[in-house]
């Protein structure tokens, strides 16, 4: 039987690129691209693969919100995050969000093949770095990991933080209601929420507060190699 | 029509989706890639390609030097920007730079066949994100 994969990553070439790899390898199937996570959780309720890898930096829905939602909805879902850093701070919101595999997009034409393989046999899949941090975790009882944890700031809700995503992307109230099936009233006293739990005053201030916590990701200029394909 | 072309882009998964997208098209041969701007400039010359695809953001070297370098050991080459940057500055650094096109890497698997057909044929083609044809500049 053959091993069915549900892929979502915003660039359409990156995707050719994936596709491709994943292709080459027997008895694997694409079943499904998607282009944004939001796209990925419904056609993941829809076609239930057997391994859904997701981008972290995506539109309307980054890959850790949904991941988070994919798992809220069946612990079995098996994602790998693809990602273009291994910060200590994605690092713990991946593992956190229920990922059981974690690739740096550089190195997935190295490591893609073998996460899938790992998964597909019930393991997990990591870079060195998070082993290491996993690693560093649990011998010093956690410490390690929240050491480098960001200042405290009261915790969003699953919806706040999409409704915070797609407000961060400039995106109205208006076309937040649409998106998400909601009234532009119920947006409205979301965002209000959000601004008043986290005091914040300005757009800017959210747009700020979505990068610093990889809700949104942002392109570097030139000279300012981030790691992302996309550069 | 027969095209050689060499695929320079730091990123292997990048330079698969790019490959596999050029060579879907009959008659058109990917005959070499390279990972940073040093290593296009070499293949250049050994390879003689038609047309380059080059990212701008590279180590080493960037595209935007290894197409100043390249126009002026091998004028007939014809060089594609394949990039992230969004911005008519860059494109117009870009062209300055020596290239015939300029393509957003989001909007790739849309323009990249015809870009790159049309500078096979020492045509300009230069699209934005919102397809913002930089031609009437030139």
């Amino acid at each position: 039987m053959k091993l069915r994969i549900l892929l979502a990553d915003d660039h359409e070439i990156v995707r050719r690129g994936l596709c491709a790899l994943l292709q080459k390898h027997e008895g694997w199937e694409v079943i499904g691209e998607c282009s944004d996570g939001r796209d990925a959780v419904e056609k993941a309720k829809q076609l239930k693969p057997d391994v859904v890898i997701l981008d972290i930096g995506m539109p309307n829905l980054n890959g850790l919100d949904a991941t988070r939602q994919l798992m809220q909805h069946d612990q079995n879902f098996k994602v790998i995050v693809l990602t273009i850093t291994d910060s200590d701070q994605v690092i713990r919101e991946a593992l956190d969000a229920g990922a059981r595999g974690f690739v740096l997009k550089s190195d997935a034409a190295r490591d893609l093949v073998s996460a899938v393989e790992a998964l597909q046999h019930r393991r997990m899949f990591f870079t060195p770095r998070v082993n290491d941090l996993v690693l560093a975790g649990f011998l010093d009882k956690g410490r390690a990991i929240s050491a480098t944890e960001p200042p405290t700031l009261p915790t969003l809700t699953a919806r706040e933080r999409e409704i915070t995503q797609l407000l961060a992307e400039g995106k109205s109230s208006k076309e937040v209601a649409s998106l998400l099936n909601l009234s532009t009233k119920t947006v409205e006293t979301h965002r209000s929420n959000i601004m008043r739990k986290l005091s914040f005053h300005s757009i800017r201030d959210l747009v700020v507060y979505a990068i610093k916590n990889n809700i949104i990701q942002i392109d570097m200029p030139v000279g300012a190699k981030n790691g992302s394909p996309a550069a | 029509m027969t095209i050689r072309i060499l695929v320079v882009d730091d990123h292997p998964i990048v330079r698969q989706g790019l490959k596999t997208l050029l060579e879907g098209r009959e008659g058109w041969e990917v005959v070499g890639e390279a990972s940073d701007g040093m290593e296009a400039v070499e293949k250049a010359s050994e390879l003689q390609p038609d047309v380059m695809v080059l990212d701008v953001t590279m180590p080493r070297m960037n595209g935007l030097e290894a197409c100043r370098a390249i126009r002026r050991s091998l004028p007939k080459l014809e060089i594609l920007f394949v990039t992230q940057h969004d911005s008519p500055q860059m494109m117009r650094e870009a062209l300055d730079a020596g290239a015939r096109g300029y393509v957003v890497k989001s909007n790739a698997a849309r323009d990249l066949l015809e870009a790159v057909e049309a500078v096979s044929q020492h045509r300009v083609f230069t699209a934005l994100n919102q397809r913002d044809r930089v031609s009437p500049l030139l």
